[in-house]
């Protein structure tokens, strides 16, 4: 049947689109007969030249609308494609080619509905991820006032988010762009709640606060609800719990200033923040600076708020930083000067713009010192690279899958040609049927978010509802997706298949064989994916059991922490002295509230340091069963010691650079006057900071001066109930205007591994889905694989091969691309879990095991996948493979 | 019945198929037409007025036997109607009338 020479085959296609089907045919003959001749007579070429100028004149209105002018050409009316009946059979044959292999289809869907189900669902996070802060109406021109310090030599040093009381007003007053500020500080208060204290966080801020944000007010004017002092904006789940209704304009607020409560007038009830935003009160007060504060040009350099403002549409920011900068060097001029004496500082602070809405994702400048959910990025992005890769893999494998089942459809579509279905019916069917498929899975996919959502928020801190889907651009997203995977699962059988002449699909057997390299490659980058997700999971793992093991070099079990911010050396002595009566209680070691830090000149030449400043007492360190490598810990025995006697730890002595530690001054100069202190004891390095921060160094001192914040109280085991009533009845008997909260200390200690245990049930997810994502796809190919070989199987077993070989043969293809696999994820995930675990000062070592772990679990997994199809085949009997054609 | 306008080419195209010895279809169509003529005609020219006439009831076709050649596609055999042999009856009728009715040594006169 097939000639030396054919016309172009496009000059075909044009006829054909162009001609009215009930003459196409004898008109084509007619060319084509024509073309044969003029070939024979004058070559390839030219026939080929005329046959093109011939079709060209058929490019015509007439013969396109010959179809409309006779309607009684057609011997035969093909009934339209959507006649009811047809669309029956249509679902009926798709109903019966799904129910036939029950397992497969389920697999089928089932594993589409999954991969779109999880990449909603980060859609989802991310979407919540990006959309913090832009629902402020001023939001392009919302900015925070940050800085980065420089090295005299130029260089760029930390980064700075906080600012002072300065920089708002000054900048505000010098720059025309800036058009208002909002400083925005965090602190805690004592709020009375009926008979009960409560400590609350409260942020003290500007009147401006809700021209610049867009937090609606349910009762209050936003204008003048912060303007003057002792009046107290409250969110309306503050006023549920102070008044049980939100209706509270006007009513008071007991907050304790100076040792006493006083009252303060609520201006104004505020919304709930919402769920994506930084800025997350519950209490506002307005921030007021005594004006002596103002004169002191010292405040340049004390940063402890953040600074918020807002600047006039378009303006230039990069010229309104050079300003704010210009403002800052004229301003503080004297004051650098006096402080790098002072401080011997070195570095520039040079001031900048942040915008607002980056703030949440930043890693430089983070949102923190008051501000909410301060977020890295870098989870966004691995989770949307995770959920890219399942769906991808995921609508590849439905792709996969659908066409390797149309294949053995290749006789059906034979019989409806034979019986008179025209191309277009068949098109219409095959990619009816697998955008039907495809609306089951995503059905199915939205229903599975329903339902995982509230433990998904759970896991992911986050408070999210399906509604958030409902937006215009992912919904376009979602339908773009349907689309192209339901033309390309249906493309195959559809516009292929249906091509092929009935006489071809009916009479051969269809061959499926060749090489198939792409689902070949699929299955490599799948493996390759998963076993970099399992060996990142099993470091994580490991890394992470091996932080919570670890010993903190210190005893933190029956620890009750309960703090009083202001204790004194007597009310500490009181506490103790109370607090020991119980037979329950140990002992009691009070400590500075929060984390200190501070400088001194040490040893004898005077070198610098920088290192954290804890205020103890004599029982601290042994009540921690922290050892003393040498000297002496603090002690009654000698009353200078308050006075006159520090103890460091071992990193303190490497830092400063001491042989003999023992003996060395400390020299403190910031403070108002310079005091001397002298080294008596060095202490073990412990654990003090969160165990993925390295141990720096830390000095210990009983300064009278400073202060406590808070308690250590050592229980005896498994009298927690008796101990915790004892200690709450004391510390509100000794401190009654004192909000009283208590944690224990190991509990709190694990929560500092919250991060790298989100990091553990990120990786997990990723790799358990992908790896099930991953077996589909190698279930689908060992079907194909086991169909398409069921004559050589029929052959082998009669000629006496046993179960075992047979399943050998089918599974060692599939396992040998696994193998291959790991080549490519071995280096990936070395590089990627070294590169993690950088992160950590104390770390595991990266293992062989891992690896070989990783490989014999992969493979294993791609083994039973691949074998329960092969076993299937290997155990079939012969007979029937054979018999039937 | 009204008697349908034949034009110049119809009317080629409907001798042609009535002196067709064999069964008369696109392609012979076609070759018989240049041949006569002597003229260049693209093969649409005739399978559009192929298909005009059998709109207008001059022709009918009927399709054929699946070929061997041409991609085994089938050739349409067009046959004229009754209507078609009226016509042509009737254009040669008037033809004949008209040159009889020339006055005799007109012609010699102008052509010289």
């Amino acid at each position: 049947m097939k000639k030396q020479t054919t016309p172009p085959r496009w000059a075909d296609w044009l006829l054909e689109t162009c001609l009215s089907p009930h003459i196409l045919e004898d008109v084509q003959g007619d060319l084509h007969e024509v073309f044969d001749k003029r070939t024979m007579e004058v070559g390839a070429g030219k026939a080929r030249r005329e046959f093109v100028w011939a079709v060209l004149h058929y490019v015509n209105p007439y013969f396109f609308k010959a179809r409309q002018r006779t309607n009684k050409s057609s011997e035969y009316p093909s009934p339209s494609f959507l006649h009811p009946a047809m669309l029956r059979n249509y679902l009926t044959i798709a109903l019966r080619t799904l129910t036939l292999n029950k397992a497969y289809s389920i697999i089928n869907v089932v594993g589409l509905s999954i991969g779109l189900a999880a990449a909603m669902l980060i859609m989802l996070y991310t979407k919540d991820e990006v959309s913090y802060d832009r629902f402020h109406a001023n939001n392009p021109n919302l900015y925070r006032i940050t800085s980065r310090d420089y090295t005299p030599a130029g260089k760029p040093e930390n980064f700075q988010s906080n600012t002072g009381i300065f920089q708002g007003p000054k900048f505000a007053a010098g720059v025309p762009e800036i058009k208002s500020f909002v400083r925005f500080e965090s602190n805690r208060k004592d709020l009375k709640q009926g008979n009960d204290v409560k400590s609350q966080e409260v942020f003290f801020t500007d009147p401006d606060f809700f021209q610049l944000f867009s937090f609606p007010l349910l009762s209050g004017d936003p204008k003048t609800a912060l303007q003057r002092p002792k009046t107290v904006v409250i969110s309306e789940d503050m006023a549920e719990k102070q008044f049980g209704t939100t209706d509270a304009l006007g009513k008071l607020v007991l907050i304790k200033e100076n040792d006493q409560f006083e009252p303060f007038t609520v201006t104004g009830v505020a919304a709930k923040c919402p769920q994506n935003s930084s800025i997350k009160f519950d209490v506002l007060l307005p921030k007021i600076v005594p004006s002596e504060e103002f004169a002191d040009n010292e405040n340049w350099f004390s940063v402890f708020l953040n600074t918020f403002v807002l600047l006039t549409p378009n303006a230039n920011i990069k010229a309104v930083e050079a300003k704010m900068n210009q403002i800052y060097q004229a301003d503080a001029k004297n004051t650098i000067v006096e402080m790098r004496k002072k401080f011997d500082m070195k570095s520039n602070a040079v001031y900048s713009l942040q915008s607002f809405t980056d703030m949440h994702l930043s890693t430089d400048l983070p949102a923190t010192n008051g501000l909410a959910d301060e977020s890295n990025p870098t989870f966004s992005y691995i989770l949307s690279g995770i959920a890219l890769f399942v769906l991808i893999i995921a609508c590849i494998n439905f792709v996969n899958l659908t066409v390797a089942r149309s294949l053995k459809r290749a006789k059906e579509i034979g019989v409806r040609k034979v019986v008179g279905g025209g191309r277009s019916q068949l098109i219409i069917q095959f990619l009816g049927e697998s955008f039907l498929l495809c609306f089951i899975a995503f059905a199915l996919a939205v229903l599975l978010v329903i339902l995982v959502l509230p433990t998904f928020n759970q896991l992911s801190n986050k408070a999210l509802t399906f509604s958030y889907l409902l937006d215009i651009k992912l919904i376009i997203g979602y339908v773009a997706l349907f689309i192209i995977t339901g033309l390309l699962a249906g493309f195959y059988p559809a516009i292929v298949l249906s091509g092929y002449n009935p006489v071809q699909s009916l009479y051969s057997r269809f061959k499926f064989t060749g090489k198939n390299y792409l689902q070949r490659s699929l299955v490599v980058l799948q493996f390759t994916l998963a076993s970099v997700l399992i060996v990142a999971t099993l470091t994580i793992y490991s890394q992470f059991n091996f932080l919570t093991t670890k010993s903190l070099g210190y005893d933190d079990s029956h620890m009750v922490v309960v703090g009083k911010s202001g204790l004194t050396r007597s009310e500490a002595r009181l506490l103790k002295d109370e607090l020991q009566q119980f037979p329950s209680i140990v002992e009691v070691a009070p400590k500075n509230g929060g984390f200190w830090g501070t400088i001194a000149k040490v040893g004898s030449d005077e070198k610098q340091l920088s290192f954290a400043y804890e205020t103890v007492d004599e029982t601290y360190l042994p009540l921690f069963k922290i050892p003393i490598l040498a000297g002496r810990n603090f002690s009654a025995d000698f009353p200078g010691d308050s006075t006159h006697s520090v103890l460091v730890n071992e990193s303190f002595v490497k830092e400063a650079g001491w042989k003999n530690p023992l003996g060395q001054a400390v020299n403190f100069f910031a403070g108002e006057k310079p005091e001397k202190y002298t080294v008596v004891g060095v202490v073990k390095d412990y654990h003090y900071v969160p165990i993925n921060q390295k141990i720096k160094s830390q000095l210990f001192t009983m300064k009278p001066k400073n202060d406590f914040g808070k308690a250590f109280i050592k229980i005896k085991p498994n009298t927690e109930t008796e101990s915790l009533q004892a200690i709450e009845r004391t510390f509100k008997k000794l401190f009654p205007i004192s909000p009283y909260s208590y944690s224990f200390l190991d509990e709190d200690n694990l929560k500092k591994y919250e991060s790298i245990a989100k990091w553990k049930q990120i990786m997990l997810f990723g790799a358990i889905l992908t790896i099930f994502i991953s077996c589909i796809g190698l279930f689908g190919l060992a079907t194909l694989s086991a169909e398409r070989r069921t004559k050589e199987i029929g052959i082998r077993k009669v000629l006496g091969a046993s179960v075992s070989s047979i399943v050998q043969l089918l599974s060692s293809d599939f396992l040998r691309l696994v193998g291959f696999s790991f080549l490519f994820a071995f280096p990936i995930a070395y590089y990627a879990i070294d590169k993690w675990l950088e992160n950590y000062p104390y770390r595991i070592d990266i293992s062989l095991w891992m690896f070989i772990a990783t490989a014999s679990l992969a493979t294993l997994i791609a083994f039973f996948t691949v074998s329960f199809q092969s076993i299937r085949a290997a155990i079939s009997n012969p007979i029937k493979s054979l018999r039937s054609e | 019945m009204r008697r349908a306008f034949l034009g110049e080419f119809e009317e080629l195209v409907l001798l042609v198929v009535a002196a067709c010895t064999t069964d008369a279809y696109g392609v012979t169509i076609w070759e018989e037409i240049q041949q006569q003529t002597g003229r260049s005609i693209t093969m649409s020219a005739v399978h559009a007025t192929l298909y005009r006439l059998e709109e207008k009831g001059f022709l009918s076709s009927t399709m054929g036997g699946a070929t061997a050649e041409r991609g085994g596609r089938r050739k349409r055999f067009f046959t004229l109607t009754a209507l078609s042999v009226r016509a042509l009856n009737d254009i040669q009728e008037m033809r004949s009338r008209l040159w009889q009715a020339i006055p005799p040594g007109k012609f010699q006169l102008i052509g010289g």
